[in-house]
């Protein structure tokens, strides 16, 4: 059966079909909360939220975006509602483009991207890095460069503008990359 | 863009475009002519594609346990 077929059963009230979705995207939804919360248990909790929302606005999609979309929207709304809660603080200013690059960083790095998967204290490393970022950053670098989705796409979940996205993207690429450079430079 | 036939053009103009700068306009020659012989900017570049890679690799599995408790959560168990 094709995914629109499965959503039209769903929208019917066919308990199998909204089953069905769930299965089909618990992954997606899971890895994209985590890599916003960057802790299982709020990722879970997220992920258990984003389906509950679902089932409940099954009936009002109409289809005009994917599902996927629809999903990263109610993800990206629930985590950046729980930073607001926890009220913490970002002290790293973000709007001095300049002090973001720093010439006389600039260095080869003695690491590379396919250790990540098993080696824990790299994780830790690119965990804490991103943790810095404020959510609304962290949301644009991951649903752009991560996921791999439009400017345009990302605007509509994050409700940016497109210069808005562009220049939170800049900033992120910039800030992740300085922080981790201080662990990865040579020498 | 198609990283195996990336040509400089494509690279000046994804520049200049995040720059919202005409690819002929004098800000965007200058940035070509200094990209082709600038090595601390291809390190630079380098190690933000790295950045990049580095979060697109970091996946995480969800667990039988966690999707158990999100079945029930939902009233969907099996």
């Amino acid at each position: 059966m094709t995914e629109e077929k499965i959503i039209l059963e769903a929208q019917n009230g066919n308990r199998q079909a909204l089953s069905e979705l769930v299965k089909m995207y618990e992954q997606t939804v899971y890895n994209f909360a985590y890599k916003i919360c960057r802790d299982r248990d709020r990722a879970e909790h997220t992920m258990q939220e984003t389906f509950m929302s679902m089932i409940r606005s099954i009936s009002q999609f109409s289809g005009k975006s994917k599902l996927s979309t629809w999903l990263y929207t109610i993800v990206s709304n629930h985590c950046l509602m729980m930073a607001r809660a926890s009220k913490k603080k970002f002290h790293t200013s973000f709007d001095d483009d300049d002090a973001l690059i720093d010439e006389k960083s600039i260095a080869n790095w003695n690491v590379t991207p396919d250790r990540v998967t098993e080696n824990n204290e790299l994780k830790e490393i690119l965990d804490e890095a991103i943790k810095k970022l404020p959510p609304d950053y962290r949301i644009v670098f991951t649903l752009r460069d991560v996921e791999g989705l439009s400017t345009e796409e990302t605007g509509n979940i994050t409700n940016l503008s497109i210069p808005a996205v562009k220049s939170r993207l800049h900033r992120a690429r910039a800030f992740l990359r300085n922080e981790l450079n201080e662990t990865f430079q040579n020498g | 863009m198609d990283k195996q036939n990336t040509t400089c053009k494509q690279v000046m103009h994804y520049i200049c475009d995040n720059l919202g700068e005409d690819i002929d306009s004098p800000k965007c020659i200058a940035i070509k002519e200094h990209l082709n012989n600038c090595g601390n900017c291809q390190t630079y570049f380098k190690s933000v594609d790295y950045t990049i890679m580095f979060y697109k690799k970091y996946d995480v599995k969800i667990s039988e346990e966690a999707h158990k408790r999100l079945m029930n959560h939902l009233g969907l168990e099996d």
